[in-house]
């Protein structure tokens, strides 16, 4: 082993090192946007800007909020409102679904989220 | 280790067997077929490995005696060989797997060939290797990451490189020592 060959081992094991914290952030599936799918379209927001939507569901409004990097909804015209008690939700491949009003509200970044393998 | 004092220097002046000769060509054979071999003992080993993404690269060594002893351009090809011999046997040929040993097996060429033709006498076999499996982890990391579409392969990155840094010198050496025991004379056999 020359001289040079150390240097280089040392230089690769060195960037190995230092690029540990890089990788770990650009692998961790940042979740970046939110995709409002309904009755209306699709409408894609980003999670970072706080924001207050209503988009038109099949039986009425349905109010979508962004803040504090989730997004939940606030109001909707369903019976149950599950959606509105569904949470907020920050990662993903999560979602929060009104079913009566045909809207999905889904976080976007990482495209697998939270599953490990996706199968076509 | 006592080897390297006793073997020459395999830097880019060293004589290699001339390409167009028979005698080359029967050389690159062997070692393709010794590649493929132990390309194929590997992916035995490679579900008893407990860590993800720690390669042993054992086919490498094939590809940096071929560097020494049949020249660069054949080692590409004892290389290339290699991926598609050991995709054919275990059937995954022109699957993920393939994919990823081929670009591993492209990238480790590249820098192994450049840090030779750029180098020259600062490197030894051993540095190239080293480099080589470190570029071949890289790059199967970044084929993987295409093919996921998903930077979630990164995770594994820097312990990968490293696992593959030890191994690449292990071989390096491992091709010292089978190098010191060729008689100096077939060097220069055309």
């Amino acid at each position: 082993m020359t001289k040079w060959d150390r240097v280089l081992v040392i230089a690769i094991v060195v960037l190995a090192i230092t690029a540990l914290p890089v990788a770990t952030a650009l692998a961790g599936g940042g979740a970046n946007r939110v995709v409002i799918t309904g009755p209306h379209g699709r409408t894609v927001l980003p999670i970072g800007v706080p924001r207050r939507v209503t988009v038109e569901g099949a039986l009425g409004p349905v109010e979508v909020v962004i803040s504090d990097g989730a997004a939940r909804v606030t109001e909707s015209s369903c019976p149950d409102k599950l959606c509105v008690r569904s949470g907020p939700i920050a990662a993903a491949g999560h979602a929060v679904v009104c079913a009566p009003n045909g809207v999905t509200v889904v976080v976007g970044g990482d495209e697998r989220g939270v599953f490990d393998a996706v199968v076509r | 280790m006592s080897v390297a004092s006793s073997t020459p220097s395999f830097a880019s002046h060293v004589v290699v067997a001339a390409p167009r000769s028979t005698g080359a060509l029967a050389r690159a054979a062997c070692l393709l077929a010794m590649g493929s071999v132990l390309g194929l003992v590997e992916s035995w080993l490679v579900p008893a490995l407990p860590l993800p993404g720690v390669r042993l690269g054992l086919a490498n060594l094939a590809v940096v005696l071929a560097m020494v002893l049949v020249g660069d351009g054949r080692a590409l090809a004892v290389s290339i060989g290699r991926v598609i011999i050991v995709g054919a046997a275990t059937g995954s040929l022109g699957g993920p797997g393939s994919a990823l040993a081929a670009g591993g097996a492209l990238a480790a060429w590249t820098v192994m060939v450049a840090l030779r033709r750029l180098g020259g006498e600062r490197f030894s076999v051993v540095g190239w290797s080293a480099a080589g499996s470190a570029a071949h982890v890289l790059a199967q990391i970044g084929v993987a990451c295409a093919l996921a579409g998903s930077f979630a392969p990164l995770f594994v990155a820097p312990v990968s490189v490293l696992a593959g840094l030890v191994f690449g010198v292990i071989i390096g050496y491992l091709a010292l020592l089978l190098l010191s025991r060729i008689p100096l004379a077939a060097y220069a056999s055309r």
